[in-house]
C-alpha cells in the first residue's frame, strides 16, 4: 500500500507537524501568548514550554477559578464580569474544538504523539505489547477523566481561591501534568523537571508530577494511551462532542456481530463501537483517530464524516492492503515467555 | 511605609535617574507586576508628563501625586505601557515600566506596544518575560537599545538592583543587551511567595548634537526557584516511575498469563 493511502501514516506526519508547531512555535509566530493562536487550544500544548505557540484550555481556566473567582467569591463579591473571562475561554475553546471534535486528540496534541511514538518504539523492540485492556479494569479507569477535570481542574483552584485549601493547589493539574514535562524538555529546558522542597503540598505534587511521567514512558511502550485514558482534556471533549463537525458513524450491520475488529483496532478499547447498532458512535473516550474505520472489514460500514462529507469510509479493499501494511510494519511478534517455555 | 521603602531602595542612584518603581501593597507579597501594586512610584520625576499606553496604543495621561501614580485599566487585559517624559532644554529624559491588567482579551500582541517608539531612546525588553514567566535571578534578560528608530550598537548600560548591585553592560552590534539578572537575594527561604521580589533598573544615555537623551527600564525579578527545586531528585523519581511501570507491565502479564 503506497504510504500515501495510509490514513495512520497520513495522521502521523500531521501529529508530527502539529508537534512541531505546538512545541517550538514560537520561532514563527512570536514569543507573547497573544501572538499565539487562541489561549484557550483544545490539547495538552503547554504554557511552561517557552517555545510553545499556544497553550491548552485548562491553565487559564484553573487561573480564572483560582485567582479570580474564587478569591472574589471568598470577599463576597460576584457580578457577571467575574465570570465572563472563564466564559471567554470556554467560547475560544468552543470555536476551535467545533471544527475539529476529539480530532484534537488524535491528530494534534503532542502528548497523545508522543505515546504514539513511544508505542512504535515499544513494537520495533518487539516487547509484548497489552493489547486491550481487561473491560473491567477499563470500566473502572474510565470514569477517572472526569474526577481529573471536576477535582484538579475546577474543585480544588475554586477551594484554593476560597481559601479552603492551600495555594499548592490552585492550578493542580498543570502541577502534575506530563505534557509540561514533555514539552518543556523538547523546548530544550530543564526547568520543569523538579522535585519542590518548599512546602509537603508541592513536594507531593512534584513526586505525583514526576512518577506520572516515568509511568508513561514505560508503559507507552506497551500500552496504547495510557495516559489519555485518564486526560482531564479527554473528559471535556466528551462534554462537547455532539456540537463538533467531525463525526464517526457506523451503519450497523448483523456481520457486526461476529466481527469486532474496529474496537481490536481501537487504541482507546472503546469495545461499544462493535457492539452499537446506533448511527453516532462518538464514545466519550475516542480521540478520532479513524483506525476502527480503516480496519472495518465491510463496505461503507463505518466512516469518519466532515458534517455530512465523507472523509474516510470502510472498504474491504483498502482493509485488505492496510492489514498487510500493518503486518509488514510490525515484523514477527517475540512469542511470549510462556509460550516459550511450552515449546 | 511602603513608598518610603521604594525610594529608599534606589536611593543609591548615582545619576539620580528618573524611574517607576512598584508601591508594595501587602506584606508577603513581591512586587508581582500582574497581581499587586497598581500603585507606582517615579523616583526624579518632578515636572515629568505622564502616560498610560494600552496593548492597542491609545494613551491617556495620568498624574502623580507626590510622586505616586494610581493607575486603573483601560478595559483591556495585556501589558501596559507606564511613560514619563521630561524635556528640560537639551536634556531629554524617559523611564519606561511595563504593567500588567486584566479586562477584557485585548487581542493584541505585547511585542506591539513593546516595539511602539515610547520615546526617542529606548530600552525595549525583547522579549518581556511572559505570563507564566518572571524574571528570575541567575537567567539572562534580553533587550534591544532604539534611538530614534534605529538599534544602537556599543551602547553602554548601567544596571542597578534594589539588593545593591550595580554593574555594566554593552549592547552588541545588533542592539542586543544581554543583561544576567544577578543572584543577590540575602536570606533566600524555600518558596517563591516566602520571597519577596527585588527590583532591577537599567539607564543608559546617549549624546546627539548639543541634546543628551537619558531614559530608564525597571521590573521586579524574583528568587530563582532553583533554590528549593531539585532536578536530581526529580531524575531519581522519574526512574521511580519507569521502574513501577515497568512493575505495573510485568504483573499484569503474569496475571493474564496464568
Ligand atoms: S501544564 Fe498541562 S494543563 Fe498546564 S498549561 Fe501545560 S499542558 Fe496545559
Ligand atoms: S486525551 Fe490524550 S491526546 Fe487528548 S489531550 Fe489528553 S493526552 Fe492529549
Ligand atoms: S473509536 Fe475509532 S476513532 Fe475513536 S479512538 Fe477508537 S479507533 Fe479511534
Amino acid at each position: 500500500m503506497p504510504v500515501w493511502k495510509n490514513l495512520s501514516v497520513i495522521r502521523k506526519v500531521v501529529q508530527l507537524l502539529a508537534f512541531l508547531f505546538l512545541v517550538y512555535g514560537s520561532v514563527f509566530v512570536g514569543f507573547y501568548s497573544a501572538d499565539k493562536l487562541s489561549g484557550a487550544f483544545p490539547v495538552l500544548a503547554c504554557a511552561y514550554d517557552a517555545k510553545t505557540a499556544d497553550y491548552c484550555v485548562l491553565i487559564p481556566l484553573q487561573h480564572q477559578f483560582g485567582h479570580r473567582l474564587g478569591p472574589a467569591l471568598s470577599a463576597g463579591m460576584f457580578s457577571f464580569s467575574l465570570i465572563l473571562p472563564i466564559l471567554t475561554t470556554l467560547g475560544t475553546f468552543l470555536i476551535l474544538f467545533v471544527v475539529l471534535n476529539k480530532a484534537f486528540c488524535g491528530w494534534l496534541c503532542p502528548l497523545g504523539f508522543f505515546q504514539e511514538v513511544l508505542g512504535m518504539i515499544g513494537q520495533k523492540l518487539r516487547l509484548k505489547r497489552t493489547e486491550s485492556l481487561d473491560p473491567e479494569l477499563l470500566d473502572r479507569i474510565r470514569p477517572a477523566k472526569w474526577l481529573m477535570l471536576g477535582l484538579l481542574v475546577v474543585l480544588f483552584p475554586l477551594a484554593s481561591g476560597l481559601g479552603f485549601v492551600g495555594s499548592e493547589l490552585g492550578d493542580p493539574f498543570c502541577k502534575i501534568c506530563p505534557s509540561r514535562i514533555l514539552t518543556s524538555l523538547a523546548a530544550g529546558q530543564l526547568n520543569q523537571l523538579y522535585i519542590d522542597t518548599s512546602s509537603l503540598g508541592y513536594m507531593i505534587l512534584s513526586i505525583l508530577a514526576d512518577t506520572l511521567f516515568g509511568l508513561i514512558l514505560v508503559l507507552s511502550l506497551t500500552m496504547r494511551q495510557p495516559f489519555c485514558r485518564i486526560c482531564p482534556l479527554l473528559a471535556m471533549h466528551a462534554l462537547f462532542r455532539k456540537v463538533g463537525l467531525v463525526k464517526l458513524v457506523k451503519n450497523y450491520t448483523s456481520r457486526c456481530d461476529k466481527c469486532g475488529l474496529c474496537a481490536k483496532a481501537c487504541p482507546m478499547d472503546i469495545r461499544e463501537i462493535h457492539t452499537s447498532k446506533e448511527k453516532d458512535i462518538l464514545f466519550p473516550d475516542c480521540t478520532l483517530c479513524g483506525r476502527c474505520v480503516e480496519f472495518c472489514p465491510d463496505k461503507g460500514v463505518m466512516a469518519l464524516k466532515y458534517v455530512v462529507i465523507p472523509i474516510k469510509v470502510s472498504d474491504p479493499q483498502y482493509f485488505k492492503e492496510r492489514n498487510r501494511a500493518q503486518k509488514k510494519w510490525e515484523g514477527k511478534q517475540k512469542p511470549s515467555r510462556r509460550v516459550k517455555k511450552a515449546s | 511605609m511602603g513608598a518610603t521603602l521604594v525610594v529608599a531602595l534606589f536611593s543609591f542612584t548615582a545619576q539620580a535617574a528618573m524611574v517607576w518603581s512598584p508601591v508594595p501593597v501587602e506584606k508577603g507579597h513581591g512586587g508581582h507586576d500582574r497581581r499587586a501594586g497598581k500603585s507606582y512610584l517615579l523616583e526624579n520625576g518632578d515636572g515629568a508628563n505622564l502616560h498610560l499606553i494600552s496593548p492597542k496604543l491609545e494613551s491617556k495621561e495620568i498624574s502623580a501625586i507626590s510622586g505616586r501614580v494610581s493607575v486603573k485599566p483601560m478595559g483591556m487585559d495585556n501589558y501596559h505601557a507606564l511613560v514619563a517624559i521630561r524635556n528640560i532644554d537639551h536634556r531629554h529624559e524617559s523611564a519606561i515600566r511595563y504593567v500588567y491588567m486584566f479586562g477584557k482579551p485585548s487581542k493584541e500582541s505585547p511585542s506591539r506596544l513593546m516595539g511602539y517608539e515610547k520615546s526617542a531612546l529606548e530600552i525595549e525588553p525583547a522579549p518581556y518575560a511572559r505570563e507564566h514567566w518572571r524574571y528570575y535571578s541567575s537567567t539572562d534578560a534580553q533587550f534591544i537599545i532604539r534611538f530614534k528608530g534605529e538599534v544602537i550598537a556599543g551602547a553602554e548600560v548601567i544596571m542597578q538592583t534594589s539588593n545593591g548591585t550595580r554593574s555594566t553592560f554593552t549592547s552588541d552590534a545588533e542592539g542586543r543587551l544581554t543583561v544576567p539578572l544577578p543572584e543577590d537575594f540575602s536570606d533566600v527561604k524555600a518558596g517563591r511567595r516566602a520571597n519577596r521580589a527585588a527590583e532591577f533598573m537599567l539607564t543608559t544615555e546617549r549624546e546627539d548634537g548639543a541634546d543628551i537623551y537619558i531614559t530608564s527600564f525597571s521590573a521586579g525579578y524574583h528568587v530563582n526557584p532553583n533554590h528549593w527545586q531539585s532536578t536530581e531528585l526529580a531524575l531519581a523519581v522519574v526512574a521511580g516511575g519507569m521502574l513501577l511501570g515497568g512493575l505495573i507491565t510485568w504483573r499484569s502479564r503474569r496475571r493474564k498469563e496464568k
